[in-house]
This record gives structure tokens, sequence and C-alpha cells, in this order.
């Protein structure tokens, strides 16, 4: 028996070794990122290279010299993003629950339907569709871009929130009817709450894909309304001058709400899953 | 509860406004256009037939664009399936710090493609590139970027593509691979199974409709690579890393030709739906069977 001990503790350090070397690997681009917008940057004239500092916050105060605007587009950014992601995770939840609850014959077929739409890139329909918003005079407005985002992201939403909300047993919504309860008070004070988890989850990701969009805000928009990618790309066909000190501090700025975001709500996203047989 | 009409109408108008609105309608007029040679700059418009998937077929950029795409999905999508798995498969098991490890380990996704171009840009060309400082401390001379070069153009932007997405898959496959019971990889590995052999039994059958899901979402993201090749390389040099989705958008967006602008982004569009039949047939077997 002590040779299998022996044999597990050994795995266990290869796993830990194995972690390290991924992670740093992984990290080792994004780590020389933010070295850059610290003012960090390796010389490479010398032999060997060396780094040149000293370190400083200047290029992170250079962004808003470069781009004007980039603190709006940033509030921007975050001010769709959040409200296409509860946008999309209202329809999406309202329409998953009446999925999971209409029993009808073919319900996969349609839930992996979702799951094709969700897979199917935007630039599929992206051309017509800026049209028919310039027609429709939503070109360039917040409305325009939040519904469009929402739009994008919902078969996502429907998919993952139908694979949880599938996983309810139904007893605690037909005890609430007995008390008399209708669709509204079922919806809110039993399916929410059970759901909450999964529908948080589900948000966080779903504003992590809304921020990062770029095709979407960018065909529909000319100017008025800026999300972060847009300006990013602007600034990279048109001068390309940019220093990348700058450029670094602008990336690092545009990940860390992000970040953060994940950092704090880890645990809930552990709730995410594109299984509907899995997880509570 | 059971649901009545009323109900339903509730819980599913909002949902299909917004489909229909911003995605059905849109895609469906815009495949009703591709046959005609509407412009929204233009000021008449005739009847074209086939004449825009035939112009778009037979030019040499988008022959290069499906090559190109055909390539870097058979290669991206299961580079990142292994290595994404692989990570799972190293978290599957609780330790110290996890929750900090997967955070640290999403990290890459959360980039957005755009600003991962940017990155990878400063990262491979100029004075402060990772390659020459890696180079330099091997002694050698400055290294050629491999962007400019038409060989490794789209072999770099795969890789950058594995870079971002193995983390996600990681975030997608964990869940499941944590809710295996331990008792069956203990069992697997009393019985002396090699490593690849517990994989194969232990966790492909239970997570086969997850991989499938993972799999499907991989597929599109990469037929539809656009961001991140758009500031990398621009499609170049020449035609050696334009993807269709890059194609499309110079058509339509740059060049003004709308027409074929929407017709090749259909085609990626009838490309997708193609894999998402198999995707529906195979998804379909693992729940039945």
């Amino acid at each position: 028996m002590s040779s299998l001990r022996a044999r597990r503790r050994r795995d266990a350090v290869i796993r830990i070794l194995l972690l390290i070397a991924a992670i740093t690997a992984f990290l080792l681009p994004l780590t020389w990122t933010a070295l850059a917008s610290f003012g960090l940057l390796p010389d490479n004239s010398t032999r060997p290279p060396s780094w040149e500092g000293p370190i400083t916050l200047d290029h992170f105060r250079e962004i808003g010299v470069a781009e004007p605007t980039f603190w709006q587009e940033l509030a921007t950014s975050t001010a769709a993003a959040a409200c296409a992601a509860a946008l999309t995770i209202l329809c999406s939840f309202l329409a998953a629950y009446g999925l999971v609850r209409s029993r009808f014959v073919g319900e996969d077929l349609l839930t992996q339907s979702f799951l094709v739409l969700a897979s199917l890139p935007a630039m599929a329909y992206v051309i017509p569709l800026s049209d028919l918003m310039r027609r429709a005079h939503l070109v360039d407005t917040f409305a325009g871009v939040v519904l469009t985002e929402a739009a994008v992201t919902a078969p996502l939403a429907v998919y993952v929130l139908h694979g949880a909300l599938r996983q309810l047993s139904p007893e605690w919504e037909e005890a609430a009817v007995i008390d008399g309860a209708g669709l509204f008070r079922v919806l809110g004070e039993v399916v929410f709450p059970m759901a909450a988890p999964s529908l948080a989850a589900t948000a966080i990701v779903l504003f992590v894909l809304d921020w990062n969009l770029l095709l979407v805000p960018l065909v529909l928009t000319s100017g008025e309304i800026k999300t972060v990618p847009v300006a990013m790309m602007d600034f990279f066909t048109f001068e390309r001058e940019l220093d990348w000190p700058t450029a670094a501090a602008a990336l690092v700025v545009s990940l860390v709400p992000v970040a953060i975001l994940v950092g704090v709500f880890h645990r809930v996203l552990e709730r995410f899953s594109l299984d509907a047989s899995l997880g509570a | 509860m059971r649901l009545t009409q009323r109900d339903r109408l509730f819980l599913f108008a909002p949902l299909a406004f917004l489909l229909s609105g911003w995605l059905a309608l849109p895609a469906l007029l815009g495949l009703l256009a591709t046959f005609t040679t509407y412009s929204p700059f233009g000021t008449s418009v005739h009847v074209a037939g086939l004449n825009n998937y035939v112009a778009v077929i037979q030019d040499l950029q988008f022959g290069a664009a499906v090559r190109n795409i055909a390539v870097f999905t058979l290669v991206a999508v299961p580079g990142e399936l292994a290595l994404g798995f692989g990570l799972a498969y190293l978290l599957r098991r609780p330790i110290r710090g996890r929750g900090l490890w997967r955070v640290l380990l999403l990290l890459p996704w959360l980039v957005s493609p755009i600003a991962n171009g940017v990155m990878w840009h400063f990262l491979l060309v100029g004075a402060t590139s990772i390659l020459d400082f890696g180079s330099g401390w091997l002694g050698q001379s400055n290294v050629a970027s491999p962007i400019g070069d038409v060989r490794l153009a789209l072999p770099t932007i795969i890789a950058v593509e594995i870079w971002r997405e193995a983390p996600f898959v990681t975030f997608l496959l964990l869940p499941g691979l944590s809710s295996i019971p331990n008792e069956l990889w203990e069992r697997a590995s009393l019985d002396g199974a090699s490593w690849i052999r517990q994989v194969f039994d232990v966790a492909l059958p239970p997570l086969r409709s997850l991989l499938l899901a993972v799999t499907m979402l991989l597929v599109g993201l990469s037929l539809g690579s656009f961001d991140s090749v758009l500031i990398l390389t621009g499609g170049g040099p020449g035609t050696a890393s334009v993807t269709p989705a890059l194609y499309s958008y110079n058509q339509a967006f740059v060049v003004n030709n709308w027409p074929i602008g929407a017709a090749s982004a259909w085609l990626i569009a009838v490309a997708v739906l193609g894999v998402g039949l198999v995707y529906m047939k195979l998804a379909r077997r693992s729940t039945t069977g």
C-alpha cells in the first residue's frame, strides 16, 4: 500500500508543477503587457537583453491624451454590457422557464438549435442588420447597441438557463399554485430565488461577452457611441503609431473591470454549465 | 405549474421579439438580398439570381480564405479542446487555492479579441517584442516577426486563438470533470489502466454531451474568426491569413461591395448551420442512447 501512497504523492507533485508551468506560460503575455503599462520595457539591443525603467504611472495618464474620450468609452462599454446582459437574462429566463414547463416533443431539439444559433458568428447576419438598424434610426444610439448585443447573446443564455431550470423540481411551484399563486408570484418567489446562482453566473459570462463584442457595436455606430473595443480598432486601423506602453496601459484598464468581476464572483461562476445533465 | 396560453405569451414574447427583430429578420432579409444587386448605397435593384454567390466562389481571395479557415478550424478546435481538457484535468481535484488558479487561468479569455490582437502585435513586432528578448538571451540576433512571414502568419494567429480559447474550454469543462466521482478514477487506476485509458473510459462518457456543446461553440467561434486577425495580420501577408469573416467585412464595409459581402457572409452561416446539423444529430444520440 505504501507504494500506492508514494505514487499518489508523486502524482500530486507532478500535477502542481504542471499547473504552475501552464499558468506561467498562459500569463506570460499578460505579465509582459502589465510591465509595459508601468513603463518597464525590455531593451533588446543589449546582450543579454536588459530592462529599462523607471516604473511610472504616466502611461495611464497618456491614454486620455492619445484618446481623449477613452474614459467615456469605458463608461459606455460598462453601461451597454450591463444593460444588455440584464435584458438578455430577463428574456432568456422567461423563455427558458416556459420551455422547461411546457413539456412538448422536440424540446431537446429546440434547445440544441439555440446552441447552434449561439455558435453562429455575428458576421453571418451583421451586414443586413446594420442596414435595418439604419432604416429604423437606431444607428449610433445606446438603445440600438444594447438591444443588438442582447439579441446576439440571447441564444446562449436560453441554452444555459434551460439546462439550469430543468434541474428544479416542480413541487415547490405546485405548492405555491395550491396556495393561490399566479405565474408572477411563482416566478418571483419560487423559481427566481432557486435559480438565482445560475442566473448570476450566466449574467457575468454575458457581461464579459458583451464587453468584448467588436463587430456589433462597430457596424452600428459611427462615432457618437463608442465602446472600448471599437475605439481600439479605430486606433489601430487609422493610426498605427500608438506607442506600446500607452496601448498596454489601455489594455490593462480594459481588462481590469472584467477581471475584478470574475475574481469577486468566481464561486458563483462555478454554476455556469453548458451541460443540462450536470449540477443542481 | 401548468401554463395557460396567456402565460406562454408572456414568457415567450420578449425573447421572440428580440430574436426575430435583431436576428431572424435581418438574417432572412439579408438572404433574400443576396439574390439581388441590393445595396443600401445603390439606387436600383435587379434580380441577380446566383450571380453574387458565383462571384464570391470564383474570387481567389475567398478561396484562400476558405482554405485558411479550414486549416484554422482543424488545428485550433482540437488544440483548444486538448489543452483546455488537460488543464481542467489538472484542476479537477480540490487543491489549495483552486479558486485563484481558476481565475488566473481564465484571464486570457477575458481579454477582448481586439485587445488580444493589439497585445500580440506588440509582443511579436518591433523593438520591445518578446521574441527579440528571448532570442537575445539565447545569443541570437533579432528574429523576423512571424506575422510578416507568409508561411508563419496563419500558424501564429492559430496559436494566438488557442491561447485565448483554451482557458475558456477549461472553464466550461471543469464543473463536469470535477463532478465525476473520485471512486471511478480510483477503480480505473487500481485496474492498472494507463493514464490515457482512464481519461477515455472514465471522463469522456459522462462528458459526451458537454464536449459536443463546447465543440459546437468553438467551431462557430473559429469559423467566424475576425477581430484578432484584423489587427494582427489584416489577412496578410497577401492572402496568407485572410478569413471568410474578414473577407465579408472588407467587401461590405471597406470597399462597399455590399452584395458580395452579404453573400459571402451567408456562406459562413451555411457552414455553421451545417456543422450545427451534425451536432444535433450527435447530441440526439447521446440523450437517447
